[in-house]
């Protein structure tokens, strides 16, 4: 080999001198050859023999004229020249071969290169970034197109690499945590910009920033929050038809990305029956699913004979164990399927005790499995438990070499609790524990409430503990409640916070629609359990929740045709025969009534007003006469609002409402404005100047006439009234003087400061109050002939009465109802007076089924009066 | 530069296919694994042709995308040690860790074993 590769030498050497040598002779022809390609030279070597002989003749001739050799020895060296020279060539192209071999193993190593880690052993705080390495350039991107523009970067790089404008980043990133940027490596931001320019979905008008130098490694070592999830362990699904259901983890496989697990399935048992555009609407369904849970079947167990009922018997197999339907597989009721890590939510699954118990009870019904799947949730929540502990609970550890002993957290650091043991042999030692090793400890007789979770404020007493469940009674329901130890705490108060949520609480009437209301009976941590008219209970959201209603004066008659009211003892005559205290009454009609004794609905129920009787029968004069104590103005004083207590309800109109006046006196004083409403004496003004309302005594104010001239209000209370009484026919029988006397009534506009005007009308005169008696002003005309009484004889009455009329908001008062217990002065002609307030009003409808208020008609009066009667309609059509 | 390989870059940056390699967090897509297997740990992981070992060798669920331009240059790439490897788009983070016959091997080899996923920083 050695002696070879000498050869080799030499004959290089030859070679040299041979390529050397002739071109100094024979430049001509060398020149050109000494142009063309080594490798086409070689090749031509071959073909040049002839040629090379000629230049060997040469050369022989030359050097061997000088040794003097002769011609034979000529030709036999030529032999020799032409032997050696092949062999060289040959051996040539067995190095290149080998050359070429070897060039081969290297490239080809080159990829399967041994792998040697040798990066790996350096610590990575000695890889962070220094000033001579190139900057990081945060990009804005369009989110969601990071990843494809990183994508697109590393093909522009590769496709521009040859070209004379080679991109010159180093590189570009993405975060799945860092959503509408990419960062890009590179020593300026001008090589940025070139880069992403023409890219699709950057914006690089949104600037390209500098990373700074120690943020640069944070940025790539940002990680989710590591998830990893064990067999047993629960988890929620994210999406799909089972979004937010609870499922356990049965197995993972190896690379972690597609996780076995076990949930409640939901089999459609009422499918639409015509499976030709089944797939088309499954998807329609899906989409369906996602926004309103409403089609989502529900939660429940599989059972092989109920969907092979629906489905066919074809359409469910059964493999050993399991029931294969639709593709998945059903075990004991659950079905198991494999779901993507991503699709799974792991983290605050918290799952509830329902959600554990109805997962208990698949198991085929064995009550025994309770216990221990409660030990799983416990173990799945036991790091929320490790959060909620606080100094001073009282805690017991359970597990470890101190399990059984019990005492009060001193301290915490990390996972290490600190207690004072209370245990006779540890008697008042601190202990170190591991925080996940003990549990808050309650008994009996603890007064607790509840921290977090569906129960969270609601307080009780505990009833009993087993293990980490404690079971209290509620104070507010009166039930028991089963919550975990880790979700209660000691606490002396008594649960009310839970009965507020948001701006309604417990027991309100609220408006959950146009045609529904419904009583709260149950609140939640942010819901509401709504019991509504019809008996359906639901689950409201406050925003659900359109307003309150008010129903402290709504009235009702109950079977007997007495008056039902808010917070009045009743029972039911039918039916269950219920006992309970009306909450509300809507409508007249429906009664919610509570009583704790029952369990349903947090004691609340429903029932018609009309199956109700009063448990505390009350003589009739008695009711009547102490609520009439309420509304008679006489009584109440009727000074200053005017609006006989609350039961008198809304009063009619104000005449001066809508009037200019001028401010007289005050602040104000020369003030122009509009009266928008009054309140007793007092009147809201809406000023002209400065559109601000004001709210002023109706003293300081006069009537401004168009012409500017002012007038006392009152007086022109009386002229303005034409304009909105729009009742040019009903003038006439109307005289000022009855107005005066109006006005001389009570200065007040209807305070009836003389209240002796009001307190005892005389017998023959109409009861204001019937007359719809808005306003004092009519019953200042008590001594003038009604023009009411003549109703039914006056065209111009019955006319006015169909009109839009300003009185006629009065009829939709109490105080008109009021009227209409009184025995009518109309229908009969004589004054029912003062005693005509009472209840034995024979005038009284017993058979008016609405009552007060709203009641159509038949609260009226008109029964008796056949002068009423003939108007009849005309009030019912003012009742609503 | 020049001489600088390159991986398979993957044509579609949304395939929800792309896997990437547990050792060397090369993004791919199965089919060019399946093709030339790693192109910097095939020698270990020998994943070309096996889809087996493909699907224990790689996986789907990493974070973070990275086009390492030049690998040399990059500090991105020292930090993330792939500054030996070939030209390609990384991952920043993968979860998981190499089979136990690799990571046999590599204990062998007298390697440090750095997991991907980001759990032990030093």
């Amino acid at each position: 080999m050695d002696e070879e590769e000498d050869e080799d030498e030499e004959d290089e050497e030859d070679g040299d001198m041979d390529s050397g040598r002739p071109k100094k002779r024979t430049k001509h022809r060398h020149k050109k050859r000494n142009a063309v390609n080594r490798f086409l030279d070689v090749e031509a070597e071959v073909d040049e023999d002839e040629e090379e002989d000629e230049d060997e003749e040469d050369y022989g001739r030359e050097g061997f004229i000088e040794e003097g050799v002769d011609e034979e020895v000529d030709d036999m060296r030529r032999a020799v020249d032409h032997a050696r020279l092949n062999r060289r060539e040959r051996e040539l192209d067995d190095q290149d071969l080998a050359r070429i071999a070897e060039d081969m193993k290297k490239r080809y190593n080159q990829s399967a290169v041994r792998y040697t880690g040798d990066m790996n052993e350096i610590p990575q705080r000695l890889l962070m970034p220094s000033v001579h390495d190139a900057n990081l350039w945060q990009v804005r991107v369009r989110p969601g197109k990071e990843r494809d523009i990183v994508f697109s970067l590393m093909r522009k790089a590769i496709d521009l690499e040859y070209t004379n404008k080679p991109l010159s980043i180093l590189s570009a990133f993405q975060r799945d945590s860092l959503p509408g940027m990419i960062y890009v490596e590179a020593r300026s931001s001008k090589q940025v910009s070139e880069a992403i320019n023409g890219l699709v979905g950057i914006f690089p008008s949104r600037g390209i920033n500098l990373v700074p130098i120690e943020e640069m490694a944070s940025l790539l070592q940002i990680k989710k929050q590591d998830l990893t999830v064990t067999p047993g362990s629960w988890v929620r699904i994210r999406r799909g038809k089972y979004q937010g259901d609870l499922a356990q983890v049965m197995d993972i496989t190896e690379n972690g990305e597609e996780v076995g697990l076990k949930f409640i399935p939901r089999i459609d048992l009422n499918p639409k029956d015509d499976t030709t555009a089944d797939g088309k609407k499954r998807k329609k369904m899906g989409f369906g699913n996602m926004s309103s849970t409403t089609m989502r079947p529900p939660q429940r167990f599989f059972n092989y004979e109920e969907v092979a009922k629906v489905y066919g018997r074809k359409q469910v197999s059964k493999r050993n164990q399991v029931y294969v339907f639709q593709n998945d597989t059903y075990k004991d009721g659950f079905i198991e399927k494999d779901f993507k890590l991503s699709a799974l939510q792991l983290e605050n699954v918290n799952p509830t005790l329902d959600e554990i118990t109805q997962f208990a009870r698949g198991m085929d019904g064995a009550e025994n499995d309770n216990a221990v799947d409660l030990t799983i949730i416990a173990e799945a929540s036991r790091k929320a438990a490790i959060a909620v502990l606080q100094p001073g609970d009282h805690v017991e550890v359970f597990e470890g070499e101190q399990t059984g002993v019990d005492g009060v957290v001193q301290s915490m650091e990390g996972d290490v609790v600190t207690i004072i043991a209370n245990s006779m042999e540890l008697e008042n030692q601190r202990v170190d524990v591991p925080a996940r090793s003990v549990r808050k400890k309650f008994k009996p007789g603890d007064h607790v409430k509840v921290m977090t979770g569906k129960n969270a404020d609601e307080t009780g007493l505990v009833v009993s503990v087993e293990n980490n469940v404690v079971t209290f009674l509620s104070d507010m329901s009166m039930q028991e409640v089963s919550v975990f130890s880790k979700d209660l705490r000691e606490a002396a108060e008594v649960g009310s916070g839970t009965n507020v949520v948001g701006n309604y609480e417990l027991h309100d009437l609220v408006q959950l629609d146009l045609q529904t209301v419904g009583v709260i009976y149950k609140t939640e941590w942010d819901s509401f359990r709504v019991l509504d008219q019809n008996g359906q209970t639901r689950l409201v959201q406050p925003h659900q929740i359109s307003m309150r209603r008010d129903s402290n004066r709504a009235i009702a008659t109950d079977s007997e045709g007495h008056e039902l009211r808010v917070g009045d003892n009743v029972k039911e005559i039918d039916g269950e025969g219920r006992k309970g205290r009306v909450l509300h009454i809507h409508q007249s009609h429906f009664a919610f009534l509570h009583n704790r004794d029952y369990n349903e609905n947090g004691g609340v129920f429903v029932t018609r007003a009309r199956s109700l009787a009063s448990l505390a029968p009350r003589g009739n004069l008695l009711k009547a006469g102490t609520d009439l104590s309420k509304m008679n103005p006489a009584m109440s004083g009727g000074a200053g609002g005017g609006m006989v207590g609350s039961a008198m309800g809304r009063g009619p109109r104000d005449w001066v409402i809508g009037l200019s006046v001028s401010v007289i006196r005050g602040t104000y004083k020369g003030y122009v404005g509009t009266i928008k409403d009054t309140n007793g004496p007092v009147a809201r003004v809406e000023l002209h100047t400065n559109n601000k309302i004001i709210t002023i005594e109706r003293d300081k104010l006069k009537a401004r006439n168009p012409d500017g001239t002012l007038v006392p209000l009152d007086q022109a209370a009386f002229n303005g009234r034409g304009k909105w009484g729009n009742t040019g026919n009903m003038g006439p029988p109307r005289t000022i003087g009855s107005y005066q006397g109006g006005r001389q009534g009570g200065t007040g506009g209807w305070g009836g400061a003389t209240p002796g005007g009001w307190a005892v009308p005389p017998s023959h005169t109409p009861n204001p109050y019937n007359n719809s008696g808005k306003t004092p002003a009519w019953g200042g005309s008590s001594r003038t002939p009604n023009p009411y009484a003549d109703s039914g004889k006056t065209p111009a009455w019955s006319a006015m009465s169909r009109t839009p009329n300003p009185y006629a908001d009065g009829s939709r008062t109490p105080a008109w109802n009021v009227g209409s217990r009184t025995p009518n002065p109309y229908a009969g002609g004589s004054g029912g007076a003062s005693s005509g307030w009472g209840g034995a009003t024979p005038g009284r409808p017993t058979e008016s089924s609405g009552g007060w208020g709203l009641s159509s008609g038949g609260a009226s009066p008109n029964k008796n009066g056949g002068g009423w009667g003939s108007s009849n309609d005309t009030w019912v059509c003012y009742c609503f | 530069m020049a001489s600088v390989i390159t991986a398979a870059i993957p044509a579609q940056a949304r395939a929800k296919q792309l896997r990437a390699c547990l050792l060397c967090s090369i993004i791919q897509t199965p089919a060019d694994f399946r093709k030339s297997g790693c192109p910097n740990c095939e020698e270990l992981m020998q994943m070309k042709s096996s889809p087996d070992r493909i699907q224990a060798c790689t996986t789907t669920y990493f974070d973070g995308v990275i086009a390492v331009v030049d690998p040399e240059q990059s500090w991105v790439a020292r930090w993330q040690r792939t500054s030996k490897y070939v030209r390609g788009m990384y991952a920043v983070r993968v979860k998981g860790r190499v089979p136990d016959d690799v990571e046999a091997e590599l204990e062998a080899r007298g390697i440090k074993y750095r997991p991907r996923d980001q759990t032990d920083q030093d």
